[in-house]
């Protein structure tokens, strides 16, 4: 038996960093707002200081079939429960450059994005003073044109001094690290204690995850938001031309029908191309938005190129935040490599606060140790490590993509796969910073360093925007070309995935379609 | 909405993690390291599989079949995918996660019995140190379980989840926990 509920004027599909946006947004602007979110409820008690509770946060819904020579590490990067992956991400919130958008055009490399660096600045201003950094907008030599952070930095602790010598016997710049944690209290959430339970989340709301920023605000202005409810299906009128709702199990496992005048997309890079795809119709045989063949397409993820050391002094590795306390972004150029063949952007964040165990934990960075050499390098390693990680530039290629398996979940669902193979500029680029990150750390005085294998972090594409319905899905407010009230939110609208983090850019492109959905509705609603 | 909590609003709990275990018919909690002192059945594992996996884990890391790995990953696999907290999720492997460690472990038996014409657990710590150091680099002659370097390295993860990724594993570090909210005092509810 299929249940309707009540219709709303929005249904928002994911209730992580960009539904939350959205939903905050636009029931701020006066719409009724219901959103679903497939995972269970979460809410500030939940956030337990564990690495290992920390994993229950992670993707747990269907499985991702996953094939490449750098898979996309679907369970790791996804979240699962309202907050979504923002509730697990660790706040580097630093802007895209200018020549992000632009790289076809630049570079005869990538793609070009269908908007302009200055087109999303005032956003980037916007969402910075909503939800707070903290950073040195000065000493950020390489940063675009913007307003000055709001907040004081992230304080340079042991780590964080220890690595930045090594950068500046380089001749390298260092600055702090832009995060969206609070160096104070700011807006009624409390200052961050540099405990580094980041990953776990953050239960103060000192980092600004949507807990602590746009879900009371949602809630607030009237927002609905179901946990549990999985959606499993777009749905359009007769002729393909609307979006009408979607269908969602339920807790129970009953199948539920949400009509809306708008359906958004926030799912993440991997289940939003699922749900177009498995929502093919008779109008749309290759699946929604599809009709340039380019749904799940351009999957991105960047490779993350972990660099480790010993010193002999402390370096109190325990303390600050997750994500780091220093940048360097002096490989931001995209040429810097060239010579080797490498193409790309990317940016150190050093002086991660880390933990003794996990997969980012001290112990993983050397899996070859075992019995009572792996105690004794714990005992040492627990007062001398230190660890920088940058993110390299994913060049996008078509053919990493999602698309359907022939594999079903219980409901009958084609479930998720995704190819990703690291492009060959993309995987030398990895291994030039791979080597300077080795020529820092000797030089801040490191007794041994050692570097990580190739992982995957934050997922982008999919669903690219762009100027021309014929090679993209999105136009540059995330409005589908084919139907023009489903709209998609997320990284998986970055037509490239430039060499810094994504959720701040997320929020700039949430808060900017927002804008544009409130001022063009009726244009836009059947 | 939850409200927000205060800077530090602690939650003391008993604090160490406690694991919920069938007994006699009644749920008691005790940690797993209780659990292993105190014989506690297995609910998923067989008998043989909790002594190679045991054996095995003492080689990885000494000192984690008295921290109750067997009975954390025993009660880990009895949970709802959705509560899983076994590292091997982030693994690229799908729930149910009993086979991999049902099969791995058979492998690793059927490996010592090849080679020494004994299981694991009565091998001498010498031929377990050797064996599991070459089972991290790759698989031997008649492996037909998931990878054994894969192996090796969720097991490795687990007994350091028991011996390292607890409270008390962290203190023993001498480092200060500094939780903002402490585990609940079960880990599988």
């Amino acid at each position: 038996m299929n249940t309707r509920i009540e219709k709303v004027d929005a249904v928002i599909v994911g209730a992580g960093a960009a539904g939350s946006a959205m939903a905050a947004k636009l029931s701020m602007g006066g719409k009724r707002v219901l959103v679903l979110e497939a995972g269970p409820e979460r809410g500030m008690h939940n956030l337990v200081s564990s690495s290992i509770w920390a994993r229950r946060l992670k993707w747990g819904g269907e499985p991702v079939i996953e094939q490449g020579n750098n898979p996309i590490g679907h369970v790791f990067n996804a979240g699962f429960g309202i907050g979504g992956s923002a509730l697990h991400h660790y706040g580097v919130w630093p802007r895209l450059h200018p020549e992000d958008f632009n790289m076809r055009s630049l570079y005869d490399r990538g793609l070009d994005w269908p908007l302009d660096y200055e087109d999303l600045r005032p956003y980037y201003d916007q969402v910075q003073t909503e939800s707070g950094i903290a950073g040195d907008a000065e000493q950020e030599k390489w940063r675009p044109p913007g307003a000055p952070y709001p907040m004081a930095p992230v304080p340079r602790l042991t780590q964080g001094a220890i690595i930045a010598r090594g950068f500046e016997a380089l001749g390298m710049h260092t600055a702090p690290l832009p995060l969206a944690v609070n160096t104070r209290e700011y807006k009624g959430r409390a200052a961050c204690i540099w405990d580094g339970w980041c990953d776990a989340g953050c239960p103060i709301g000192a980092l600004a995850n949507p807990l602590a920023t746009d879900l009371p605000v949602a809630a607030a202005n009237g927002a609905t938001v179901t946990a549990n409810a999985m959606v499993r299906r777009i749905l359009t009128d007769a002729k393909g031309e609307y979006a009408t709702g979607v269908e969602f199990i339920g807790a129970s496992g009953e199948a539920v029908t949400a009509m809306a005048d708008v359906v958004i997309l926030a799912a993440f890079a991997v289940q939003n191309p699922r749900l177009l795809l498995a929502s093919a119709s008779e109008p749309h045989p290759q699946g929604l938005a599809n009709s340039s063949g380019t749904v799940g397409k351009f999957l991105m993820n960047h490779p993350a190129a972990a660099v480790f050391g010993l010193f002999d002094e402390d370096t109190q590795c325990h303390l600050g935040a997750t994500g780091g306390q220093i940048v360097n972004q002096d490989g931001y150029d995209k040429m810097t490599h060239k010579a080797s063949g490498a193409f790309g952007s990317y940016q150190w964040m050093a002086a991660q606060a880390v933990k003794p165990t996990d997969l980012l934990g001290i112990s993983t960075s050397r899996p070859d140790l075992f019995g009572n050499d792996l105690h004794a390098f714990m005992q040492n390693a627990i007062r001398h490590f230190a660890s920088m990680t940058a993110v390299i530039e994913d060049l996008p290629v078509a053919d990493n993509a999602v698309s359907l398996s022939d594999q079903h979940d219980a409901y009958g669902t084609p479930l998720a796969q995704t190819v990703h193979n690291t492009h060959p500029a993309s995987q030398k680029l990895w291994q030039a910073a791979l080597e300077e990150g080795r020529r820092v750390f000797h030089a801040a005085g490191a007794t041994e360093v050692w570097t990580g294998p190739q992982a995957g972090m934050h997922l982008m594409g999919g669903t690219i925007m762009g100027d021309d319905p014929e090679d993209s899905v999105c136009n540059e407010f995330g409005q589908t070309h084919d139907i023009p009230n489903l709209i998609v939110a997320g990284p998986g609208l970055f037509p490239t995935s430039a060499g810094v983090n994504p959720t701040f850019s997320v929020l700039a492109l949430a808060a900017r379609s927002s804008e544009y959905l409130l001022a063009n509705w009726n244009s836009m609603v059947h | 909405m939850t409200p927000r909590l205060s800077r530090r609003a602690f939650v003391r709990h008993s604090g160490v993690g406690l694991l919920s275990f069938c007994v006699a018919g009644c749920r008691l909690e005790m940690s797993p390291a209780e659990a292993h002192r105190r014989g506690i059945p297995f609910q998923v594992l067989s008998e043989d599989e909790v002594t190679t996996l045991e054996a095995y884990g003492e080689t990885l890391l000494p000192g984690s079949a008295k921290a109750g790995l067997a009975h954390f990953i025993d009660h880990q696999l009895g949970a709802p995918a959705v509560d899983q907290m076994l590292i091997i999720k982030y693994l690229g492997v799908d729930p149910p996660f009993a086979s991999f460690y049902s099969s791995g472990l058979g492998n690793l038996d059927a490996a010592a019995k090849a080679r020494h014409k004994s299981p694991f657990a009565l091998l001498s710590a010498d031929q377990r140190i050797a064996l599991t150091g070459q089972l991290a680099q790759a698989n031997p002659d008649g492996w037909d379980g998931p990878p054994a370097p894969f192996l090796y390295f969720v097991l490795r993860n687990d007994a350091l989840d028991v011996v390292y990724g607890t409270q008390a594993g962290v203190e023993s570090l001498g480092l200060p926990y500094m939780a903002h909210i402490e585990p609940p005092s079960r880990w599988g509810d």
